[in-house]
C-alpha cells in the first residue's frame, strides 16, 4: 500500500491535478512515517515552481508539515 | 506505550505474539530526519548551482510525460480500444472544433476592435506594423497543463533556440497564454497569464483594468458599474504588445455595489494545445 501510494504520488506530480498529489501525500503521511512524502513534495516544486524563491515552495512545506506534524498522531495511534 | 493500545488492552495482541520487533517510530523518524536533511541539501545545491537540480528534474519529468504520451498513442493506434478510441477521437475532434471556433470568433472581435482603434490612430500619426516586425519560434508543449500548482507549463524550446525570460507565449489565434519564466538549455518554464494571483494590466472598452488570474485560463476584473460590457468583448493588454489576453465570459454585479465583476476566460482549450508560438515582448 505504501509503495503504491508513493508511486501514485510521484506520477500525480507529473500528470495529475495538484489535489491528487496532495491527497497521496496526506494518505502516506497519515498512515506511515513516510520519507517519500518529502521527495514527492520536492519533485512537485522542482518541476513546476517558476523560480527557486520567487514563490514559496508550497508542496515541500506541505510535505514537511504533513510528515513532522502528523508524527505525534502516528506515534499515539498507529505505532509505538 | 501507545495509549490507544493500552486503553483497549491491545498491548499483548500484536507485536509480542509475532515475535517480530514492533514497528517503531525511532527508525521511521530517523529516515524522515535524513530525508529532511537531503531535501534541504538539494534546495541549497539547486540555489548555488543556478537551478541545475530543477533543470534535471524537469528534464526527467518531461521525458516521462513524452514517454507516456507515446505509449498512449500506440495503444490507441493498435485498435485495442477501438470503439472507445473512436468515441474519444470524435469527442476530442469536436472539442477542438468548438475551441477553434470560439478562438476564431474571439480573434475576429479582437481584430475588429484593433481595426477601429487603428483607424482612429491613423488620423493622428503614421505607425509601423510593430507586431509584424516581431519574429518568433514555434515550440511544442512537453508537460501537462493541469498538473502544475503554480500555473506553469513546460515547452520544448530553450536557450539553444534563443528563448529568454520574459518572452511571450501565444496561441495560434494570437492570444497571450503566458510569459517565459525560466529557461534551460532545451526547455523553458512558462507561467500562465491567468495563473492564480497573477495580475496583469489590461484594457477593456478603453478602460484600464487590473486582471487577476484565477487559474485554468480564467481571470476576473472589476469595472465601474456604468461601463457597458458585453459577453465576448476582447481584453487587450498594452503591456503585452497590445495583444489580446482573453474575452469576457460573464458579468456580475451587486445591487448596491459601485463595481461590476467581469469574468474573463482564455478562448483556447489548453488541455488539447500542442504547440505555442514564442515571441519577444
Amino acid at each position: 500500500m505504501r509503495l503504491t501510494l508513493a508511486i501514485a504520488g510521484l506520477f500525480a506530480a507529473i500528470f495529475a491535478p495538484p489535489w491528487l498529489t496532495i491527497l497521496c501525500m496526506g494518505l502516506l503521511a497519515f498512515r506511515y512515517p513516510a520519507w517519500e512524502v518529502l521527495f514527492i513534495g520536492l519533485l512537485t516544486d522542482f518541476l513546476w515552481m517558476p523560480g527557486l524563491f520567487s514563490q514559496l515552495p508550497i508542496f515541500t512545506l506541505a510535505a514537511l508539515v504533513l510528515v513532522w506534524g502528523l508524527e505525534p498522531l502516528r506515534k499515539e495511534f498507529l505505532f509505538h | 506505550m501507545n495509549l490507544f493500545r493500552r486503553n483497549n488492552f491491545l498491548q499483548d495482541r500484536w507485536a509480542p505474539h509475532t515475535g517480530l520487533p514492533v514497528r517503531g517510530t525511532q527508525t521511521g523518524r530517523k529516515h524522515i530526519f535524513i530525508a529532511t536533511l537531503i531535501v534541504c541539501a538539494l534546495f541549497i545545491v539547486d540555489a548555488f548551482s543556478g537551478g541545475a537540480v530543477r533543470s534535471l528534474a524537469r528534464r526527467a519529468g518531461s521525458m516521462v510525460w513524452q514517454f507516456s504520451e507515446s505509449i498512449q498513442k500506440s495503444i490507441y493506434e493498435s485498435g485495442f480500444f477501438s470503439t472507445r478510441r473512436v468515441l474519444i477521437a470524435q469527442n476530442l475532434a469536436l472539442t477542438e472544433q468548438v475551441a477553434q471556433l470560439e478562438g476564431r470568433s474571439a480573434a475576429y472581435r479582437v481584430l475588429q476592435d484593433e481595426n477601429a482603434n487603428l483607424r482612429e490612430i491613423l488620423k493622428v500619426a503614421g505607425i509601423s506594423g510593430r507586431q509584424n516586425s516581431t519574429s518568433g519560434i514555434t515550440a511544442p508543449i512537453i508537460s501537462s497543463f493541469r498538473a502544475s500548482p503554480y500555473g506553469t507549463v513546460q515547452i520544448g524550446a530553450g536557450k539553444s533556440d534563443a528563448v529568454s525570460p520574459g518572452n511571450l507565449v501565444l496561441s495560434v489565434e494570437n492570444f497571450v497564454i503566458g510569459r517565459v519564466e525560466t529557461v534551460d538549455e532545451h526547455t523553458s518554464l512558462v507561467k500562465e497569464i491567468f495563473a492564480p494571483s497573477v495580475s496583469t494590466d489590461a484594457v477593456l472598452h478603453g478602460i484600464g483594468v487590473e486582471v487577476l488570474g484565477q487559474g485554468g485560463g480564467n481571470a476576473v476584473a472589476d469595472l465601474p458599474r456604468q461601463t457597458s460590457v458585453g459577453i465576448g468583448d476582447p481584453v487587450i493588454s498594452a503591456a503585452l504588445g497590445s495583444r489580446a489576453i482573453g474575452v469576457v465570459g460573464n458579468v456580475s454585479e451587486d445591487v448596491g455595489g459601485s463595481y461590476k465583476r467581469v469574468h474573463i476566460y482564455l478562448p483556447v482549450n489548453l488541455s488539447i494545445l500542442q504547440f505555442v508560438y514564442i515571441v519577444k515582448n
